[in-house]
């Protein structure tokens, strides 16, 4: 691709003034992408398997976005002015659950029925079962073009809302993404943000081998959108970008997110199996030892 | 039924009436627009009309978000690529998040009969009546098209309404009053009842006034809604005539024929014809000809009608 990419750093840190985390907002946040990594553990647990490695890769993303930078209500999920995530990848909706649960838009207990009939937390996200759920999103290459729809209507009834979208690396061989990428750029839509979370890994192996949609910098960049690839689980990085979009004028911007599949248990951090985790107990046991482990060090 | 009117135009100047008592519809054209009707709207409110080009999947996404954020948004083209084309995002986006789009499928049916079967949509009401909470319209005259496109904005849900291409007869009175969900009554009988929807409800009353003619009286029902179908003017017109006969431009599997034998198999069994298209892509070619080809003119359902009555009958009297 001859594309030429304006805005693709490793580690991007513009030079205008973006906004910071202070250490101890730092420190806060840690504890809460761990308490986000317990909760998913928490519901697998309870329904004995599920999609655990992405919900795992994108909790500090998670973490980062609903406590620092969108604005919601939990006490009023409908609320017109709120900001929308939007998780394209809704297999990943362990994360989701685990975000909405800590932000307190249900009760905690609510995790425990993860897996049971009826639960209102099923393997894809379902707006009708769960406050704070914006889409029913499962079957892959929706959530884009609906965030969309979204960005346009919020700005189109004149509101400050931003769309925040999460989408897996996976996700990008939907044709129907490229669709509502490229429509995202044609009407404009600046109020719209994407996070492509590059775990490199989807269920029969790494992504570049099973259908290889690198360089994905360049891709977007082509599609007119305003690119910055950073390390997804810098707290600092997510958050700095993320209260900084536009990244340029007049274009929708994308966030391409290196993440580790499973991160935080180390024994399934970019194992493949843990796509899709069958948990035994043993397992469990060493997640929650490498979670406490986790604590530790975030003690004053 | 002399007056012909244009369905596409029909629409369009409907949904321009919609969109001024309206602010929050908007429409969304797939580069359809200036074939689908939504010009009129585009010219007058240029800000509420949103082009996505040949983008036949994506563009169901983006009326859904719309609709998120409470806008009402109309996604308008031809019939095929706003259901069988986009058909997993009408059922997630629309229908399983209940979001309040409304489809418009022009040119629906065989209206396009000399571009071939890709442009043609037999199967559109089949599948979308299959996605729970989602209304289906098929007017059957331009009356129907024009007050379908005010009570299709005013309910609240997805909706898909289908429009042919041609110029279609006025079928109703002046004081016709259209009711989304409730069958009209164009012509009492009691031999038989022909349940007409669409493009081909011409070709019903048409074939009432021949059957007429032999002393046959035959009840003329417009079901202009398939989804949720009138259940009570089915049930009325089985028990007080006896025969059904459905006249549809789709295929008799799923469509408005599958609806009525679906509901009277198990309510109230009725010797029932369905007449329409048999399991086979549509041939092409002019389309009085191609109506023709598939027993669709007025004189061919009069002939089906009565061999009906009478094989009916003996079957009946053995």
């Amino acid at each position: 691709m001859n594309t030429p990419v304006t805005m693709i750093t490793d580690c991007h840190r513009p030079s205008h003034k973006m906004k910071r985390l202070t250490h101890e907002e730092k420190r806060g946040l840690k504890r809460t992408a761990l308490k986000l990594r317990r909760n998913i553990v928490r519901m697998i647990k309870a329904g004995k398997s599920g999609h655990a490695g992405g919900a795992l890769s994108i909790a500090d993303i998670l973490a980062v976005l609903y406590f620092k930078v969108m604005s919601v209500d939990p006490s009023n999920p409908g609320w017109e002015d709120r900001d929308r995530l939007v998780l394209s990848a809704g297999h990943k909706c362990l994360g989701l659950y685990a975000a909405l649960a800590e932000k307190g838009f249900f009760e905690k207990s609510v995790l425990d029925t993860y897996g049971a009939l009826n639960s209102r937390l099923p393997g894809h996200p379902d707006m009708y079962k769960l406050p704070g759920v914006e889409c029913n999103t499962g079957a892959l290459g929706h959530g884009l073009s609906i965030s969309g729809g979204m960005a346009l209507g919020l700005r189109l009834s004149g509101k400050q809302s931003r769309v925040f979208t999460i989408m897996g690396d996976g996700e990008l061989a939907e044709g129907s993404n490229w669709e509502g990428a490229a429509a995202a750029s044609h009407h404009k839509l600046e109020n719209l943000l994407v996070f492509i979370d590059r775990n490199g890994l989807q269920i029969c192996g790494p992504t570049a081998e099973i259908m290889n949609y690198e360089p994905l910098d360049q891709r977007w960049a082509s599609f007119g959108w305003s690119v910055r690839v950073i390390n997804g689980h810098d707290l600092d990085m997510i958050y700095e970008n993320a209260t900084d979009i536009p990244f340029e004028p007049g274009k929708p911007s994308v966030i391409i997110a290196d993440t580790v599949k499973a991160k935080g248990l180390s024994f399934a951090e970019g194992v493949l199996k843990y796509h899709y985790w069958k948990a035994t107990p043993e397992e469990l046991s060493e997640a929650e030892r490498d979670l406490d482990a986790i604590e530790r060090t975030l003690l004053p | 039924m002399t007056q012909k009117n244009d369905p596409i135009a029909t629409f369009g100047e409907a949904l321009l009436e919609v969109a001024e008592e309206n602010p929050d519809v908007v429409a969304l054209s797939a580069d359809s627009s200036s074939g689908s009707g939504l010009k009129f709207i585009a010219q007058r409110f240029p800000n509420r009309h949103f082009e996505f080009g040949i983008m036949e999947q994506g563009v169901i996404g983006y009326a859904a978000g719309l609709a998120t954020t409470g806008k009402i948004p109309f996604v308008a083209a031809i019939a095929p690529f706003v259901t069988a084309r986009p058909f997993e995002m009408v059922r997630n986006d629309l229908g399983y998040m209940r979001q309040n789009v409304k489809l418009v499928g022009r040119s629906a049916g065989i209206t396009y009969s000399d571009l071939g079967a890709t442009h043609q949509s037999l199967d559109d009401i089949a599948i979308v009546r299959t996605i729970p909470g989602f209304t289906v319209v098929n007017p059957g005259d331009p009356e129907d098209i024009a007050q379908a496109t005010h009570a299709i904005a005013q309910h609240r849900g997805p909706v898909y309404m289908k429009i042919g291409k041609y110029p279609m007869p006025y079928l109703h009175g002046a004081d016709y009053r259209f009711e989304l969900g409730k069958a009209a009554l164009l012509r009492q009988g009691s031999d038989v009842t022909l349940i007409g929807t669409g493009t081909v409800l011409c070709r019903a009353v048409e074939a009432a006034e021949l059957l007429a003619r032999k002393g046959i009286e035959a009840r003329v029902l417009d079901m202009h809604t398939i989804k949720p179908l009138d259940t009570e003017a089915v049930l009325a017109a089985a028990s007080e005539t006896g025969r059904i006969v459905t006249v549809e431009e789709h295929y008799i599997a799923g469509g408005l024929g599958g609806a009525v034998a679906e509901f009277m198999a198990e309510n109230l069994p009725t010797p029932m014809k369905r007449i329409g298209i048999n399991d086979c892509f549509a041939s092409n070619g002019p389309y009085e000809d191609l109506i023709g080809l598939y027993g669709l003119l007025g004189p061919q359902i009069a002939e089906s009608v009565e061999g009906f009555l009478q094989s009916s009958a003996s079957a009946l009297s053995r």
